[in-house]
């Protein structure tokens, strides 16, 4: 469905991504998983148009997207929920969702309907302005609004970020539950171990290079991956 | 001297002054258009008080100077901080009243003008003797702690507060020394041309000021100095016709430079890499190579 | 008291006037980044349009689509400058100031040099109309009327197109987060030019009833307008459409009671000293600053 192949990213002098190969297919779910600093963001930035790559190409359901303007690549089906969930703060909660159907304007009342059946807290804060939602509210506004566009592909960048552990169970079980619907998701994400828990397959990443990659159980039971992500115990 | 070359040469010192007032408040980010209100009160000052009051050259230059700073210190104290553009349009509106003062003060000549301003002698030589000393005074201060400081506040303002910088007062302090310099600017460019028009203190001598300042660079001093000339001495190369429109071609040079060369003609990294060339083989040079490097 | 409800007449379309410049570069300020300083002097370039114009025919309908298409029209036609200039400067105000301030040099000195040879234009009496009220002092001419109720029924639209439809709800998207606009696939070029038309067409609208206030116009109108325009925006903060509204009005009023009360040359050095204290007194607006 993704294809990354070979792409370089760089700001000025430095490379922030080297020959980075990456493949997403149908109905997966995969996940990115490195330390802060170590090109994840910079990658779905890349595949999104809004960091320019020098070198390599990104094929989406066989159509090339390097270097494409974002809007055109998200009105393909590209669906990121940005980190920190990024809402219109100065707007309702039903001007987010309707903002987020931008593209498809006529099936607005059927997504709708779908969305509010996943989320049904949002049904209650319709008319709430989205600034005054809390982080995890936030959170799912901001997956619901990717989700209003009908996005064939859903790219996650660190949905556990500032939110409450309880919070962040909750948002894992959400996206379970789209997969499950037959979205396909690629996470990116720091804490490894829930990352892992949820994906079928992982790429781990370092410093702008993937270091290793596979099924997800393989991973977990790598003692790499196990000394440097997900601490001595288990 | 031929009166063209006496023309070219004195506005010349007085717009390096006035392009100068403008470089030291941007140095931290404001484009403070109110050393123009500051030019134009020292200029009528000194022009009353010379032809009226027949006071000595030598008093009313300190008085315009003063003048200057006095009427940019009482604004700063609002907007010694101010965004840039609040203190724009803050310098607009004060040129603006004084402007429609002038123009409504008989005494000052109304619309038609101020004239007879009497000639000081060996008035050139000082004008340009008091630039250097304030070229001197710029330097310094460009070089100085405060210089450092201005440069930090004007790529983050917020770094720069949490480093311990007191955004407010350097921001104060560069005002009025700018308007100083514009109060000088205005007591020599009296003396010099010996009339003055309320017209001339419009939008277009602050387009010119600012095609000046960007065309020459606004990240160093020295900028200034490189493009006054030119600008100045093209429209007396140029034939009259095309002359009358150098309003246009100022501002369209000026549009041309900032889409093009958006430093200006002379940046502070020019003249980095200049004086590592110059010293290659002292310390100096070095470092200078090493900052250089930095910045790339 | 008829001086009074005179002036108040006046300074209600006069306001309306200002209120629909200050949103047409508010509108810019937030959708577009840029601080369009030329805008008031593009509005007297097509009310130059509408003069030019009504020379050669006198169908009101042509003489009103030219000179809002014209205004329209140019005011596009700075977008990729702008656009050029946000690639080398980033979303950078002041740099846009400095850029649309020289043009309005260009803008004055083409008006100045090349159209009626630089003298101010008059409209023929025919477009301005006659007064439609006529009681004692008050008088309230058919252009007062155009303004006052043009300028409110433009007003009601903007604010409607802004709050009530699809392309308003874009328009509000990118003057919050325009990053997170595009990745929800909202095509930022295209709603940045739309903002530059709709600008574009409350200035042609703004021009016509212009012409038809005042019946007359010169080339340092552009100025004088350019400057209340944007003042008038910092009082009210910049960016604040609705606090632009009420000072807006507030600044037309004020302007009108001082031609009625005070000796004419000072009027507006009253309201600049109006303004000038209180920039100097809130920087940041009396409404606060949204951009």
């Amino acid at each position: 469905m993704l294809r990354v192949e070979d792409i370089f990213v760089s700001y000025g002098p430095i490379k922030a991504l080297e020959n980075i190969n990456i493949n997403v297919n149908a109905g997966e779910t995969v996940a990115l998983i490195g330390a802060n600093g170590a090109g994840k963001t910079t990658l779905l930035k890349a595949i999104m148009g809004i960091q320019k790559v020098s070198a390599g190409k990104i094929i989406f359901l066989g159509e090339e997207i390097t270097n494409v303007g974002t809007d055109k690549i998200a009105n393909r089906g590209l669906g990121l929920i940005p980190e920190g969930h990024l809402v219109f703060s100065t707007m309702t909660v039903l001007e987010n969702l309707q903002l987020g159907s931008y593209n498809n304007p006529n099936c607005f009342n059927d997504n709708l309907e779908s969305v509010f059946e996943s989320f049904p807290i949002l049904h209650k804060r319709i008319n709430q302005i989205a600034g005054t939602l809390s982080g995890g509210e936030q959170q799912m506004l901001s997956i619901a609004r990717s989700l209003m566009a009908k996005p064939k592909l859903i790219i996650v960048d660190e949905p556990s970020l500032g939110l409450a552990p309880k919070v962040i169970g909750e948002i894992f079980n959400i996206l379970r539950g789209l997969n499950k619907k037959g979205y396909t998701i690629l996470l990116a994400e720091q804490k490894a171990k829930k990352a892992l828990e949820f994906v079928d397959r992982a790429y781990v990443m370092e410093i702008g290079k993937i270091v290793l990659h596979g099924p997800a159980q393989e991973l977990i039971s790598n003692p790499k991956v196990h000394n440097a992500y997900l601490g001595s115990k288990i | 001297m031929s009166p063209v070359l006496y023309y070219f040469l004195s506005l010349t010192g007085t717009n390096i002054l006035m392009c100068w007032s403008l470089y030291l408040p941007y140095r931290v980010g404001q484009l403070h258009f109110l050393t123009v209100a500051c030019m134009l009160a020292s200029a009528y000052f000194s022009g009353y008080a010379a032809r009226e009051l027949s006071w000595p050259f030598a008093l009313i230059l300190i008085f315009g100077v003063l003048i200057g700073a006095l009427i940019c210190l009482i604004p700063s104290f609002t907007i010694g901080d101010a965004p840039c553009f609040t203190v724009v349009i803050v310098g607009l509106t004060v040129i603006f009243i004084f402007k429609t003062a002038v123009e409504n003060i008989p005494a000052l000549g109304g619309t038609i003008g101020f004239f007879g301003i009497p000639e000081v002698k060996g008035l050139l030589p000082l004008t340009y003797l008091l630039l250097a000393g304030a070229g001197v005074l710029i330097y310094k201060i460009d070089h100085s702690r405060l210089g450092r400081a201005a440069s930090l506040v004007f790529v983050d303002k917020a770094t720069a507060a949490a480093t311990g910088v007191d955004i407010k007062r350097l921001g104060m302090f560069f005002q009025i020394i700018a308007g100083g310099l514009a109060g000088l600017a205005g007591t020599l460019y009296a003396f010099l041309i010996g009339s003055l028009f309320p017209e001339f203190f419009s939008l277009g001598i602050i387009g010119t000021f600012m095609c000046m300042l960007f065309v020459g660079g606004h990240t160093t001093m020295w900028g200034i100095i490189a493009s006054i000339p030119i600008l100045e001495g093209m429209q007396l190369f140029l034939p009259s016709s095309v002359a009358s429109w150098r309003q246009v071609i100022y501002a369209l040079t000026l549009i041309a430079i900032v889409l093009m060369l958006p430093g200006g003609l002379i940046t502070k990294r020019m003249l980095i890499n200049l004086t590592a060339k110059m010293f290659n083989r002292s310390d100096t040079g070095k470092a200078s190579g090493t900052i250089d490097k930095c910045i790339k | 008291m008829e001086v009074f409800i005179a002036q108040l007449l006046n300074g209600l379309s006069l306001g309306s006037m200002y209120v629909l410049l200050v949103l047409g570069f508010n509108l810019m300020l937030l959708v577009a980044k840029i601080i369009q300083f030329a805008y008031p002097h593009l509005v007297v370039l097509s009310m130059y349009v509408c003069w030019g114009m009504l020379k050669y025919t006198s169908n009101v309908f042509l003489v009103i689509l030219a000179s809002i298409g014209s205004c329209i029209a140019i005011n596009i036609a700075t977008e990729p400058i702008f656009r050029l200039l946000a690639k080398r400067h980033g979303l950078d105000i002041n740099v846009s100031f400095v850029v649309s301030m020289s043009m309005t040099l260009v803008i004055t000195d083409i008006m100045s040099h090349l159209l009626n040879y630089g003298f101010p234009i008059a409209f023929p009496s025919k477009w301005i109309g006659k007064s439609v009220i006529g009681f004692g002092l008050i008088t309230f001419s058919s252009g007062q009327a155009y303004a006052l109720f043009g300028g409110i029924a433009a007003v009601l639209a903007f604010f409607y197109l802004l709050y009530r439809t699809r392309q308003g709800r874009v328009l509000r998207a990118i003057s919050e987060n325009s990053l997170l606009s595009s990745i929800i696939g909202i095509p930022t070029i295209k709603t940045r030019v739309i903002s530059y038309a709709i600008a574009g067409l409350l200035g042609g609208l703004t021009a016509i009833m212009l012409s038809k206030m005042l019946g007359s116009a010169s080339p340092a109108l552009g100025d004088f307008v350019g400057m209340k325009i944007i003042a008038t925006s910092i009082v009210a903060g910049l960016g604040n459409l609705k606090g632009g509204l009420v000072c807006g009005l507030l600044l037309g009023i004020t302007e009108s009671m001082a031609i009625g009360y005070l000796p004419g040359s000072w009027s507006n050095a009253i309201s600049f000293m109006m303004m000038l204290i209180v920039m100097l007194i809130k920087p940041e607006g009396l409404f606060g600053i949204k951009a």
